[in-house]
């Protein structure tokens, strides 16, 4: 273990973390603040503190426009594509694992994809979601996120970390290669199912575009389409837009605290000696 | 179970060169030698964990090359244990049960039963990290054991031990054996495992089998010159010479009385001594076969000395009693009985 710092150094390493805290910190608490208050941005002179703190701003988000409705889409499109990240990510990413004739062509394949962005390939994207019918439905929304190259490779390094003699053991102990993974290798992954959680999890709430590309019902959008919505409604736009943001923010930043106490416990428990 | 010319070919490199050896029913047998001479590659074949590149390896009467390992019916104890860091002990050992379609009942009766015999019954709640390296080991054990397999498979399990807990989990490994009669195959590079656990050796080199045989046949008649160099606590000495009138000549012309026209049809052949340190013994007067040289070096064991001395310019070592030679310079007299002279053919290094 490395010798405690001394006083003076710990004080300044805190300092220092405090005043990085702020200025991420910041930034959300204006946003929280002004949703609350209605308060121009510009007002003079600035105030940390609330004045006249209310929550009508919220109330109009959630009735102006079909703001639940929005949620639910989201959080059903999210979930699918969160569960298609790990279910898939996982299998292909223990599949890379494993010797097989043109794996290092498949790699190669993945790596080379991960170059071409998605907006070069929305429109075939496009196309072929259309073919399948599935324009204006759920699982249409999900479709392109389903599963992301950079998670497989996380499932890829962290099944790789698992001593070889376990799954070796397994397999005499009687399991299939799908019972390895779903019994074997995911309990110990904890950290790899964490990162594809957060990252598809973020990457699918927060998508605009495709969303926006393939849903011709209003009831099926999602929460970022609802927010360009509503803010060619409203005319005043600081605290009611502001609301609104909390409100689509509040999910993804839950959804993080509660993956990352998952992510961290798995980090430490792999930490201590085995 | 028996293999029959198994091969193993990586990358066009033969590693495993045609191995043949029959297993008698609850046998234990140990595969050992140097590290990279495939014995490891040979048991991961026999679990079905390395593909067979060519020959036959059947248990009871079933030719198993293409069985899955799990339909083998062989649990095998891993180096590093292998246990499953997520699941407690009492899970680690009903795992496997539980995919061979046993009641849950069977299942907790079976994991007590062999607790009790490991006496590991206060873990069965805790985690494999909570555990010691030789408590990890019983684990281990009993995981194979509760499947009731036909071969048990170990591969070099004491090695990540420390040597005291090694040579008691040694012990262990023995008294185990008298409960559980199985047939067992077990992998290690330390000739002392082999030596106290098995009822036959199987000594490899370079993917060949060497020599196949009880402890004391491959102590008292080694095969070949790797034999004799690998089994025995200190290496065996050995020296080049010559047979010569009924016995052996050897440096600036010491010479070594064999037995009895055993070797006259090599008379006047070069050949390899062969002398275990501990056969040479402090001489008295009338031994045959006197030497008489130098101390170079002195090592102390307690209950016995090493001294390494030259003799008629070859360089020996003797395990002698204590305190017979104190200090490197003094005049070292011993003598070695003709039968426990060993002669090999240096060209074949196979034994005469």
């Amino acid at each position: 273990m490395a010798a405690r710092p001394s006083r003076p150094r710990l004080l300044l390493r805190h300092a220092t973390l405090v005043a990085v805290s702020f200025v991420m910190l910041l930034p959300f608490y204006w946003v929280m603040k002004t949703a609350v208050t209605n308060e121009n941005i510009y007002a003079y002179p600035p105030g940390i503190v609330p004045r006249d703190p209310h929550l009508f701003n919220f109330v109009d988000v959630w009735y102006l426009i079909p703001f639940p409705r929005y949620l639910l889409n989201s959080i059903v499109v999210s979930a699918i594509a969160v569960a298609g990240n790990v279910v898939l990510n996982a299998m292909a990413g223990y599949a890379l694992t494993r010797q097989f004739p043109g794996r290092r062509a498949v790699l190669a394949l993945f790596l080379s994809c991960m170059l071409i962005p998605f907006q070069a390939t929305i429109i075939p994207a496009y196309l072929i979601t259309a073919k399948m019918g599935l324009l204006n439905t759920y699982f249409g929304l999900a479709f392109p996120m389903l599963s992301t190259i950079i998670c497989i490779f996380v499932f890829k390094a962290a099944f790789e970390a698992v001593p070889r003699s376990l799954i070796d053991a397994a397999r005499l102990d009687g399991l299939s290669e799908w019972r390895i993974i779903l019994r074997v290798l995911l309990p110990l992954s904890k950290p790899a199912i964490a990162t594809n959680v957060i990252l598809s999890f973020i990457w699918s709430w927060n998508n605009f575009l495709w969303p926006l590309l393939i849903t011709r019902d209003p009831t099926m959008q999602t929460l970022p389409l609802g927010l360009a919505r509503f803010l060619s409604y409203m005319e005043d736009t600081t605290g009611a837009l502001y609301a609104f943001a909390v409100l689509v923010l509040a999910p993804s930043v839950l959804v993080f605290l509660m993956a990352q106490k998952e992510f961290i416990r798995g980090l430490t428990s792999g930490a201590t000696k085995g | 179970m028996s293999l029959r010319q198994v091969r193993k070919t990586y990358d066009a490199q033969e590693i495993v060169h045609g191995v043949d050896l029959e297993v008698a029913d609850q046998e234990f047998v140990v595969l050992v030698g140097p590290s990279g001479c495939g014995k490891s590659t040979l048991l991961r074949m026999i679990a079905g964990l390395e593909e067979i590149s060519g020959g036959e390896i059947a248990i009871g009467e079933r030719t198993v090359n293409e069985v899955d390992p799990k339909d083998r019916d062989v649990a095998m104890v891993f180096q590093d244990y292998a246990l499953y860091p997520h699941l407690t002990v009492f899970q680690n050992i009903a795992f496997s049960l539980q995919y061979r379609n046993v009641g849950k009942a069977e299942i907790a009766r079976r994991v007590a039963e062999v607790a009790a015999i490991l006496d590991i019954e206060p873990l069965l709640e805790r985690k494999p990290r909570q555990l010691s390296g030789g408590q990890r080991q019983r684990v281990a054990m009993g995981r194979a054991i509760v499947r009731e397999p036909k071969v048990f498979l170990f591969d070099e399990p004491l090695s990540n031990l420390d040597a005291k807990l090694r040579v008691q989990m040694r012990t262990e490994i023995k008294k185990l054996r008298e409960r559980v009669r199985t047939t067992a195959i077990y992998v290690t590079h330390d000739q002392v495992e082999a030596m106290t656990l098995a009822d036959r050796i199987v000594l490899m080199h370079n993917g060949q089998v060497e020599q196949i045989g009880t402890p004391e046949d491959v102590y008292d008649e080694p095969a070949t010159l790797f034999v004799a160099g690998f089994v025995g606590t200190s290496a065996m000495n050995l020296i080049q010479g010559r047979i010569e009138g009924g016995a052996v000549i050897f440096g600036d012309g010491a010479r070594l009385v064999l037995p009895p026209s055993r070797y006259d049809a090599h008379a006047g052949k070069a050949v390899t001594i062969g002398l275990r340190p501990e056969h040479l013994h402090w001489a008295k007067d009338g031994d045959p076969n006197p030497l008489v040289g130098v101390a170079r070096v002195v090592e102390p064991l307690g209950s016995d000395t090493l001294v390494v001395f030259d003799v008629a310019g070859c360089e020996l070592q003797a395990r002698l009693p204590p305190r017979v030679v104190r200090h490197a310079g003094e005049a070292v007299r011993v003598a070695v009985a003709p039968e426990s002279i060993h002669l090999f053919d240096p060209a074949t290094e196979r034994r005469l």
